[in-house]
């Protein structure tokens, strides 16, 4: 079997579970880890708020993409530069 | 047309949206942008043979974009160094604490309330060049750290304490630009001292 169970991980403290918060929303921790502070925010009110906000804000930093105003005049301007290296296009 | 042209059409073209608001960031002109672009597939026209079938494509000319960028940057002698993150943890514990502070006056549920889509886009554009990157590939773009630093050609660890320099110096702009709008909440001292102490004092979980 080689999933961490709940039971294995080791009670943190705030200040742990904080500093590991964003490699947590990021999914960048490792098994352990990532039990460790999934059970202090499960039980951790205060803690639970700050992954809450901070998940709001990632959502939002990810929301901003903004989309190029004119994207089909600079796909033309692209090809062109393109054909005048030898690419012929459909 | 020949299969190489097809497929590079196929594949590669139908990334430049991506690349252009990749370019974008990067630049922070537009007409610099564009010309980022060109340039971008431009070479990777010349290099597409070097390209392995099956990879990813969009972190391919990503990278070809962010080394073109790089070259024109010391031609144009305007490379700035810019010092990284010290330490990523501290970052995030800053930011964190960001967060405690504003829910002192209830800035953070204001926040969550209003449209911070504009704000945001700007206080991107205003970060030093190497935040800028990381937060874009990473949080914009929605890279792992290990594929951002691949495109950036630094270590992971290097692109890790950026992007959580970038994240928490947004967040403040973010609390800066509700500040800005008006936003003035009363205190809730009985919130602010229990978020305080959970931050400020280890307490392990039972």
């Amino acid at each position: 079997m080689t999933t961490m169970t709940r039971a294995e991980s080791e009670p943190i403290d705030c200040r742990t579970a904080v500093q590991r918060l964003w490699d947590y929303l990021d999914g960048e921790l490792d098994a352990v880890r990532l039990a460790e502070v999934t059970a202090h925010v499960e039980r951790c009110a205060a803690c639970n708020e700050h992954v809450q906000f901070a998940r709001t804000f990632l959502t939002a930093l990810s929301a901003s993409r903004a989309e190029v105003a004119d994207a089909p005049a600079l796909r033309s301007r692209v090809v062109s530069a393109l054909q005048r290296e030898g690419f012929s296009s459909t | 047309m020949n299969d190489r042209d097809a497929h590079f059409e196929k594949s590669a073209l139908t990334c430049l949206p991506d690349v252009a608001r990749f370019a974008r960031s990067l630049t922070r002109s537009e007409s610099a942008a564009d010309d980022l672009v060109q340039e971008t597939f431009l070479r990777a026209y010349r290099g597409y043979a070097s390209f392995q079938p099956g990879a990813d494509v969009r972190r391919w000319l990503f990278t070809i974009c962010h080394h073109a960028f790089l070259r024109i940057q010391e031609r144009e002698q305007r490379m700035v160094l810019s010092s990284d993150g010290d330490d990523a943890e501290l970052e995030t514990l800053g930011a964190v604490m960001g967060h405690v502070a504003a829910q002192r006056s209830g800035l953070d549920a204001y926040v969550c309330s209003i449209d911070v889509g504009p704000a945001i886009r700007d206080a991107i554009e205003q970060l030093a060049a190497p935040y800028r990157l990381a937060v874009t590939l990473v949080d914009v773009e929605g890279m792992s750290y290990d594929e951002s630093a691949q495109v950036a050609a630094v270590p992971v660890g290097t692109i890790r304490s950026r992007l959580f320099r970038a994240r928490r110096l947004l967040q403040e702009q973010l609390f800066e630009y509700a500040r800005d709008l008006g936003f003035t909440g009363a205190a809730d001292t009985t919130r602010t001292t229990r978020e305080s102490v959970s931050i400020t004092s280890p307490r392990p979980d039972q």
